[in-house]
């Protein structure tokens, strides 16, 4: 499914007129299904507004813009939301302060009932089974426990199986990796780069970690007071040094070093991926040696 | 001198599995102390146990002369100690942002006047000194973050444990907390206690504890700790990005002199590398 926004805006309370606050002006955005997508920007850009539109949790103002995700129209009255959060899976902050079942199975099975209530208990069964595995748990040993016994990225992993139980196209995560322990952080980025491709078509991430940025994500928006500075690549998003920092960003390290290096005359070309930019750097300063 | 002294803790949530076992450790007064440890390794317990939220099953908590032991106590720990948390969704308490921060100072009975000056101080500290009126739940994550560290700022504590209050930050906004944390520490002398998953943020501190499974596993100043790269990935943690990178390319082949733990060390390292060329 692909997402395209088109001059869409978005004011809160704007019938208050002290109090309205323009959280979106005229975006222009278009996310190609089979993207990994990263919307980046300081706190108060607008990207949690943008996100919340994408699966309708936000309602496109009248006469604010277009939106459609994949067949829907979501500025048409008649859009049918429920098939289309169904498509359209959404994992907030924290995702982990959001479980309240008894039972990991009934916490996961949730949303599939709200959305998809005709299965029969044998087919849920097995969605969630399914589900429990993908993210890397085993099934049977935890799903007659409590979903509050687990670690912190357990929890999550737990978390996601209750979105990705109702295989969604595209998956929406908010600060996927914060509050996650270094070793407990690899582990959810692989697993996202797992699903990415094999089971859910789309990601789309809001995150303030520009390293994590530029090793997983093909492409990038970068908005700013609601609307966006810039759409493309990592690489050319982090091109320019001093228009990143000037947005309240930083640059991910090895855009960072990429930058000091060629003031300093080096010029190496990664694709600011670890590898691609280990590689590149040893070709360029090795090969340098030798000559000297 | 120590302002936190912790005696041979042991903390349990279901009196079951000890998540603090026997755990001894000084806090001085003015450091700027890292707690690392991987989730669940009891740093969040620890931070908890310092400002007298939880109390020890056994042993004992001391912080500026008063015992954990003592109920009478507990006021007095707490007012010396502030926590900020994680979520700031969970530690905000009233409609109005100066509200708000009023609502420590105010349990503490200072008067109406200095409460007025300790809102200024705090609000200016993390840069929110506009949004005086604002109603917090129209801010932004890391706006209302700061405003709960404004919150504890507003109590002038001898020891701010933040754990881990900037996960939710944009970069700017982490820069900032971080930066007004480290004036607090250098200028006002305040103790700084920091859990965090940053390593980068690691490096700013005096010393380094390393939790795991409710112990001690290492102590010491960030460059001691990072020194030791496969016993920290042992305990499911890392050194910092730029330490990584640059352990990689020495393996490459490519010639970094000195220790790096910051991006500004490996670019002046690759830096220097080209000017001998």
């Amino acid at each position: 499914m692909r997402i395209e926004a088109k001059n869409l805006n978005y004011t809160y309370s704007p019938k208050a007129k002290d109090f309205s606050v323009r959280a979106l002006k005229n975006v222009n955005l278009t996310i190609e299904e089979g993207d990994f997508f990263a919307i980046v920007g300081h706190t108060g850009s607008g990207k949690s507004t943008f996100v919340q539109h994408i699966n309708g949790l936000i309602k496109v103002q009248k006469g604010s813009g277009e939106l459609t995700v994949g067949e829907f129209d979501l500025t048409d009255k008649k859009c049918d939301f429920k098939s289309l959060r169904a498509k359209t899976g959404m994992v907030f902050q924290y995702p982990e302060y959001q479980l309240f079942a008894e039972t990991v199975r009934d916490d996961v099975a949730f949303g599939l009932k709200n959305f998809f209530p005709n299965l029969s208990e044998k087919e849920r069964e097995e969605k969630v089974k399914k589900a429990i595995e993908l993210v890397g748990l085993d099934y049977k040993r935890i799903k007659d426990r409590s979903p509050f016994e687990f670690s912190g990225g357990q929890k999550r992993r737990i978390a996601i199986a209750g979105v990705l139980v109702s295989e969604p196209e595209v998956l929406i995560l908010d600060e996927p990796a914060a509050g996650l322990d270094p070793q407990g952080k690899k582990d959810f980025l692989s697993l996202l780069k797992k699903v990415h491709g094999s089971f859910v078509k789309t990601i789309v991430i809001v995150s303030h970690d520009m390293n994590l940025v530029s090793e997983y994500c093909n492409r990038a928006a970068v908005f700013s007071n609601g609307g966006i500075y810039k759409v493309g690549s990592p690489k050319e998003i982090f091109s320019d040094a001093a228009a990143v920092e000037g947005l309240g960003l930083e640059l991910p390290v090895t855009a960072y070093l990429e930058n000091e290096l060629k003031k300093a005359g080096v010029e190496i070309s990664s694709d600011l991926t670890e590898e691609d930019f280990i590689n590149n750097a040893a070709k360029v300063l090795i090969k340098k040696g030798d000559n000297a | 001198m120590p302002i936190i002294t912790a005696e041979n803790v042991n903390f349990s949530y279901d009196k079951k599995r000890n998540v603090i076992k026997n755990l001894s450790l000084c806090v001085n007064r003015g450091e700027y102390l890292a707690v690392i440890g991987h989730n669940g390794s009891g740093k969040s317990t620890l931070a908890r146990l310092f400002n007298a939220l939880i109390l020890p099953d056994s042993g004992k908590i001391t912080v500026d002369g008063f015992s954990s032991d003592d109920k009478k106590s507990l006021f007095e720990i707490r007012k010396r100690v502030g926590v900020v948390f994680q979520n700031p969704d969970n530690q905000l308490v009233a409609s109005i942002v100066e509200d708000d921060v009023a609502f420590g100072p105010e349990n503490l009975g200072v008067n109406r006047a200095e409460i007025g000056e300790r809102i200024d101080y705090a609000l200016k500290a993390v840069g929110m000194e506009n949004f005086r009126k604002s109603s917090p739940e129209r801010l932004s994550g890391g706006q209302k973050q700061r405003i709960a560290i404004a919150g504890v700022l507003a109590l002038k504590p001898e020891v701010i444990i933040l754990d881990e209050s900037t996960a939710m930050l944009d970069p700017k906004g982490r820069k900032e907390v971080l930066s007004v944390v480290k004036k607090l520490n250098e200028e006002e002398k305040t103790t700084v206690i920091t859990v965090t998953h940053y390593m980068d943020e690691v490096v700013f501190a005096d010393r380094v504890i390393v939790l795991n499974e409710g112990k001690i596993a290492m102590e010491g100043t960030p460059e001691e700790i990072f020194a030791s790269s496969d016993e920290l990935e042992k305990l499911g943690l890392e050194t910092p990005l730029a330490s990584r990178i640059a352990k990689k390319l020495k393996e490459k082949g490519v010639d970094i002199k000195g220790e790096i733990f910051t991006e500004k060390d490996l670019a002046e390292a690759l830096c220097a590398l080209k000017r001998k060329i």
